[in-house]
């Protein structure tokens, strides 16, 4: 687990890395099908990145549940990785 | 080697000649040697054979599926399939008749995707490395009777890890 949980901005900068997307293009009301990248491939992206960078291991339930960018950085809020500070 | 078994190679698209150790799941050594017979060299290059990166990825990903699919057996979860590259580097040429050793070792092993770091050395040099996704895919999809041929030598082979 990170030692400081990521402010909002800060986590949608890294969403914007792992969907290879400029950054000023994410928002959080973002559903997955506005974004390209967000393919069955980026959701194994996403899932790897989530591991490798905040270890955090999703549930089957929990991967089937991302949705939106605001999905992600509620799972990543309940993991305690999101502060939710802007 | 002769002719015809250099041939008999080129056609073939199996780039881990043998496992030399392996822990299902977490790591493997493996080896492989571009012998010379094979058709790309005619055209990479003219004089200057060197082994294309795209094979050298090929071959580190061939080996991390063969230590994925050691510790999917009777799981259920399917072939380890290269799914992304998420980083490759290449260091050195590998030329033809060099002995390539292959390493692999699975950052994360989950029922949907792995990953793994993987490297390559020819002679102790590191020539390659690459960081690898893999996605899986079930057995149905491939014809039936299917095996690797590989994999199954080294789990077979006396004295081996049978994970």
């Amino acid at each position: 687990m990170s030692a400081v949980a990521k402010s909002t901005s800060e986590i949608l900068a890294w969403v914007a890395d792992v969907f290879e997307t400029p950054p000023e293009k994410i928002r959080p009301e973002m559903k997955r099908d506005e974004i390209d990248a967000w393919d069955s491939l980026g959701i194994l992206t996403l899932i790897a990145r989530m591991d490798e960078d905040f270890q955090v291991l999703l549930t089957e339930d929990e991967i089937q549940g991302l949705r939106s960018v605001g999905d992600i950085i509620e799972v990543l809020r309940r993991h305690g990785q999101a502060g939710g500070a802007p | 080697m002769a002719r015809r078994e250099a041939l008999r190679k080129a056609m073939r698209f199996l780039f881990v000649d043998r496992i030399l150790d392996m822990i299902p799941g977490k790591s493997i050594e493996a080896e492989h040697v571009f012998d010379g017979g094979e058709d790309f060299f005619r055209d990479h290059f003219p004089g200057f054979p060197v082994v294309p990166g795209v094979l050298l990825t090929e071959m580190m990903g061939q080996a991390a599926a063969m230590c994925l699919d050691a510790e999917s057996r009777g799981t259920g979860r399917g072939k380890a399939m290269l799914a992304q590259i998420r980083s490759a580097s290449f260091r050195e040429w590998v030329k033809p008749g060099e002995t390539t050793a292959i390493k692999a070792g699975i950052r994360s092993s989950r029922p949907e995707l792995a990953t793994a770091a993987c490297s390559a050395e020819v002679g102790g040099r590191r020539v390659c490395s690459a960081e690898l996704l893999f996605s899986f895919l079930p057995l149905g999809h491939f014809a039936s009777g299917y095996r690797d041929e590989v994999l199954e030598a080294y789990l077979s082979s006396p004295g081996r890890e049978k994970g």
